[in-house]
């Protein structure tokens, strides 16, 4: 009873209005009352890894979970992008796009956001839920592609990428990052006509958003991860019975290689980026992620790089190219 | 109809206007402030017109489908049955907001079946029908006008988008 009351009175009115606020970010985007932000706090890089002067082996994009309400912050304390970091140093990593705001608005930056931080701080992990609600939502996906695409497009540029250089972008992303990431690969193409590699972590999107524009997405995942299945359930799009989705498109394009990191969890102490998990070959859950994650950029790249990990069925219980199996960059479509 | 529930009708509409205007705010980028505000006051005017006329509506119906001419004087709103209308907003949720929509009216019709039925004589699904059938109307109706306004304005922003080239 007492659940059902703060239930009725507390958390269902919070959902509400929160619901009910969530747009407004896109609207304001959209109706141009706000410019996004494009500068960085100081003492920010606009990217990390690879020195500017010389063209990088790609640049990596890293888009984080629900968790993400700062400039600098993740969930994992940034945890794989310094894993990737040390591993890979010919990559420039750029951590700072906020995937839950068009108008790239800091959410802890807000002093009302940062007032419920720090006495209700689940209401930030819901707001940045809303909005990869409001990022599904058919009215108002397109101008939220726009406005991530355009702000991950701006990051770029100002981190030293130049359009049409041909140097791949990879769009790392966790979690909800997922629905940002297919929603900006048709903006970013258009800005930079750049060759473009999508890399889920446990991915909850949609399936909606068009992925003809990228060269290859590559879905890490786990058959533990209960919340990238419930996005596989909850999305009709996700569903093989809509043959025509953007998203069952991109399957039978051969587009979409499944790695199986089992068994991961999507998040707590045994996730992909745990580094406390221990894996039988003496690897810790994110050594074996990020490991993974250069392996394919790398082979996409034309790297010969020889990994442990092999593709798993697709959902339609065929299998798709693996990385071993996968031509050069050099002689694939564009 | 009381003070209350005019004012009650008036939020109403202009949060189902609300409900309807942002999402073609947000897909129509460059829209000035006041001209949302424009939108939203006329809308919610207009919204409030076909939400005071439901229940009239219904009983219109009623009365056709009666043999006899009921002897209550007709079907009003109360401030309880219009109170749900002011979350009309919902229609603008992310993702859920049409199925929430269709949830609330649903809600709200079969609040209004109840004194139907009971003004009439009628049976309770007999009422849900006129109740179901006056709302389904006066949605088509006010969907037509508003798709005339559309392509109306469209029409014009076309027109003067020609004349300055």
């Amino acid at each position: 009873m007492n659940g059902f009351v703060l239930w009725a009175f507390a958390i269902g009115p919070a959902l509400l209005a929160e619901a009910l606020l969530a747009r407004y970010e896109v609207l304001a985007y959209g109706a141009g009352w706000r410019s996004p932000t494009t500068v960085l706090p100081k003492g920010v890089p606009y990217a990390r890894g690879a020195a500017p002067d010389g063209p990088p082996g790609a640049y990596l994009v890293y888009l984080d979970g629900i968790g993400k309400r700062r400039v600098r912050d993740s969930r994992d304390g940034g945890q794989l992008v310094k894993a990737l970091l040390a591993r890979a140093p010919e990559l420039r990593v750029l951590g700072q796009v906020q995937p839950y705001s068009p108008l790239a608005d800091p959410l802890a930056d807000r002093p009302v956001w940062a007032w419920l931080q720090r006495r209700i701080g689940l209401l930030l992990f819901l707001h940045n839920v809303m909005q990869i609600f409001v990022a599904a939502d058919h009215r108002y996906r397109p101008l939220y592609n726009r406005a991530v695409g355009s702000q991950i497009a701006t990051q770029l540029r100002l981190a030293g990428y130049r359009p049409d250089s041909g140097i791949p972008v990879v769009l790392l992303s966790y979690s909800g990052g997922a629905q940002v990431a297919c929603g900006a690969v048709d903006e970013l193409h258009a800005q930079l006509r750049c060759p473009l590699l999508l890399i889920m972590l446990g991915g909850f999107h949609n399936g909606a958003n068009d992925l003809s524009r990228a060269q290859h997405v590559h879905r890490l995942t786990s058959a533990s991860d209960r919340i990238e299945r419930v996005g596989t359930w909850m999305f009709p799009q996700r569903w093989r019975l809509f043959r025509g989705s953007a998203w069952n498109r991109a399957w039978r394009a051969g587009k979409i290689t499944d790695h199986p990191l089992d068994p991961a969890t999507h998040v707590g102490p045994r996730s992909y980026i745990s580094p406390a998990a221990q894996l039988p070959d003496g690897r810790s859950h994110l050594d074996r992620t990020a490991d993974t994650v250069i392996a394919l950029i790398r082979a996409d790249r034309g790297a010969s790089v020889v990994t442990d990990d092999r593709p798993a069925p697709n959902h339609s219980g065929r299998r798709h190219r693996g990385m071993r199996r996968r031509r050069r960059v050099g002689s694939r479509r564009r | 109809m009381s003070l209350v529930v005019v004012v009650l009708l008036v939020l109403a509409g202009v949060s189902e206007a609300a409900g309807r205007i942002l999402p073609l705010a947000v897909r129509r980028p460059g829209m000035p402030r006041t001209l949302v505000a424009g939108l939203l006051v006329a809308g919610g005017l207009v919204e409030s017109v076909v939400f005071a006329l439901w229940p009239l509506t219904a009983w219109t119906l009623a009365e056709l489908v009666l043999s006899s001419p009921p002897s209550a004087d007709g079907l009003v709103w109360t401030p309880g049955l219009a109170a749900p209308l002011v979350l009309a907003a919902v229609l603008a949720f992310p993702l859920l907001g049409p199925f929430l929509h269709l949830c609330l009216f649903v809600g709200v019709g079969a609040g209004l079946a109840g004194p139907l039925a009971a003004a009439t004589g009628l049976g309770w699904w007999s009422a849900v029908g006129c109740v179901a059938a006056a709302g389904a109307g006066l949605g088509v109706a006010v969907e037509a006008v508003r798709r005339l306004v559309v392509g109306l304005s469209a029409m014009e922003a076309r027109e003067s988008r020609e004349s300055i080239a």
